[in-house]
């Protein structure tokens, strides 16, 4: 199978299951809501060493807030339902909690399981904090030194899918960069999906465990690595000289397929040789993503 | 089953009537029948609710009283869910100890709106009254939680004794509002008289404030200008008399 002359390999990205939560975060301007949604999801690019992914969903216009202002959705998963609620709190708390004019709500509302988040920082308040119940929803206010802070009481959590891939191999590094860039401007926004990585890519892709380390829980992944192609089980065809991955986390199956297939098809232009997906041997987690059927 | 009850005003009432019986969830279990059969006391004597409303339908908790009833009270007390429309004016004890649903009063309402009863220390301890018109006085006393939104006036001492929830008066906030409150909120959107032992905290843009009234205003209908919805709040706290964690907002413009 070929698109634009790029050759998709008979191959699936395999993901695992996640714990999501989709946090609704409002400012007086797009500009603060976007500063805390940064901040909030800063260092949460693999659960390998941040023990969450999370990614900022798209922009939301006041229509589609609560309060009517302008909105950041970012999509925050763990791999067990303990930590999701562990890492929100000591996250939104450092982050949102913090940054001017915000507020923070829940994004899942109709999620049976709740994470009492907003319930836990109340606390901030030193017993100065004070509740409302608007429209069945109990909101937590505290005080702060900039007037209040407003935060849902709980929030939802869903199982979503992380790890969705795909892999770009292209003869050099500009011509990666820029099918990866092409394929992040693709699927950026596309509703329930994240990307969690530095602007979307992933040049350190990784394998499970070590040859050499046995401490290491995921090393370089050197049958995709062309440096080491003289030197290892290369997996990459003559004239690759440059690979980069796109990893995708999404509330379920089709919101990855869907973006899969927008990511792909963009990212098939002049200068990729082929595209490819990382597996464990479908021994690691039962989402497989087959990207011959996701692309016909 | 049908889609609404609806009791319509057949014979007004002589005297005082004491209709507690009519709560949207009490009679979302009752037919026709069974409604019109409900106890009521007027001038002191029991009758039934048949003799003054002519009901239709029935099983359904979404009750609408058609005719002005500002004889009938105690309407929607202790009701824990549904919807109980009122076309037009109410006498006192409206909602009184609900705890659940939403009373929307197409009129004015009586004293004691969403207060408690007699002796009772709590009064309304969840829900939503609306009142698209004036209320009389101690309005919402000793409320632990909920809603009370009056478009019109408040009376003397609306929100008296709150324990928590949130009262919003759209017009001119009695004399004595918030006298005694532990916690809770008066939303003033007009001019009132603050008690003496309320202080002044501060002018901001309270963040649950917007949100409260943008819910009314979308989910009840209610008409709340935008000035007030994005508008600055003085904040006052108190009643310092008391356990002073409770708050009257007052909106000090754009």
């Amino acid at each position: 199978m070929k698109i634009n002359g790029v050759a998709i390999a008979d191959t699936f990205a395999e993901a695992f299951t996640m714990r999501v939560a989709r946090i609704v975060i409002t400012g007086r301007t797009a500009k603060w809501a976007r500063e805390a949604a940064i901040k909030l999801t800063g260092f949460a690019t693999s659960v390998i060493g941040c023990k969450c992914e999370a990614g900022i969903e798209r922009e939301l216009t006041p229509a589609e807030t609560p309060d009517e202002r302008p909105g950041i959705s970012v999509l925050f998963f763990t791999m067990d339902k303990q930590s999701l609620p562990e890492q929100l709190i000591v996250r939104l708390g450092q982050t949102v909690l913090t940054c001017p004019t915000t507020a923070c709500f829940d994004g899942l509302p109709d999620a049976p399981d709740r994470l009492a988040v907003g319930r836990a920082l109340r606390v901030f308040g030193d017993g100065f904090q004070a509740s409302k119940v608007i429209g069945g929803k109990r909101y937590w206010r505290l005080p702060v030194m900039e007037g209040e802070f407003l935060i849902e009481e709980t929030f939802g959590m869903l199982k979503g899918v992380g790890g969705g891939n795909f892999l770009i191999l292209a003869d050099d590094a500009d011509a990666a960069l820029a099918a990866a860039e092409a394929a992040v401007d693709a699927m950026t926004s596309l509703p329930g999906v994240i990307l969690p990585f530095p602007g979307g890519v992933v040049r350190s892709g990784s394998k499970v465990g070590s040859t050499r380390y046995k401490n290491m829980v995921a090393t370089t992944n050197d049958p995709f690595d062309p440096t080491l192609r003289a030197s290892t089980q290369s997996q990459l065809p003559e004239g690759v000289n440059s690979v980069l991955e796109i990893v995708l986390d999404g509330t379920d199956a089709p919101s990855i397929e869907a973006a899969m297939r927008t990511g792909i098809t963009a990212a098939c232009r002049r200068g990729v040789n082929t595209i490819t997906a990382a597996n464990f041997g479908g021994k690691l987690g039962p989402h497989h993503f087959h990207l011959r059927k996701i692309l016909a | 089953m049908s889609d609404a009850v609806t009791l319509s005003l057949a014979e007004p009432p002589v005297h005082a009537l004491v209709a507690d019986c009519i709560a949207a969830d009490r009679l979302a279990g009752l037919d026709a029948k069974q409604i019109a059969q409900l106890p009521v006391v007027h001038g002191g004597r029991p009758g039934a609710l048949g003799d003054f409303f002519k009901v239709r339908g029935g099983r359904s908790s979404v009750v609408r009283i058609e005719g002005d009833l500002p004889q009938v009270e105690a309407i929607g007390a202790s009701m824990a869910g549904g919807e109980l429309t009122i076309d037009g004016s109410v006498g006192r004890d409206v909602g009184i100890a609900m705890s659940g649903g939403r009373i929307d009063v197409r009129g004015h309402a009586g004293d004691n709106a969403g207060g408690a009863r007699a002796g009772a220390a709590r009064g309304m301890t969840g829900g939503e009254i609306i009142v698209r018109g004036n209320v009389g006085d101690e309005a919402g006393a000793r409320m632990r939680r909920g809603i009370l939104a009056v478009t019109g006036d408040g009376g003397r001492g609306t929100g008296i004794g709150m324990i928590a929830g949130t009262v919003v008066v759209l017009g001119q906030a009695g004399p004595g509002a918030g006298r005694f409150l532990k916690r809770g909120s008066i939303v003033a959107l007009g001019p009132m008289d603050r008690p003496a032992t309320f202080r002044y905290a501060c002018t901001y843009r309270p963040p649950h404030v917007g949100l409260l009234l943008r819910y009314l205003r979308g989910h009840a209908g209610v008409p709340i200008a935008d000035r007030y919805v994005v508008g600055r709040y003085a904040r006052y706290a108190g009643d310092l008399a008391e356990l002073g964690k409770g708050e009257i907002l007052q909106w000090a413009g754009e």
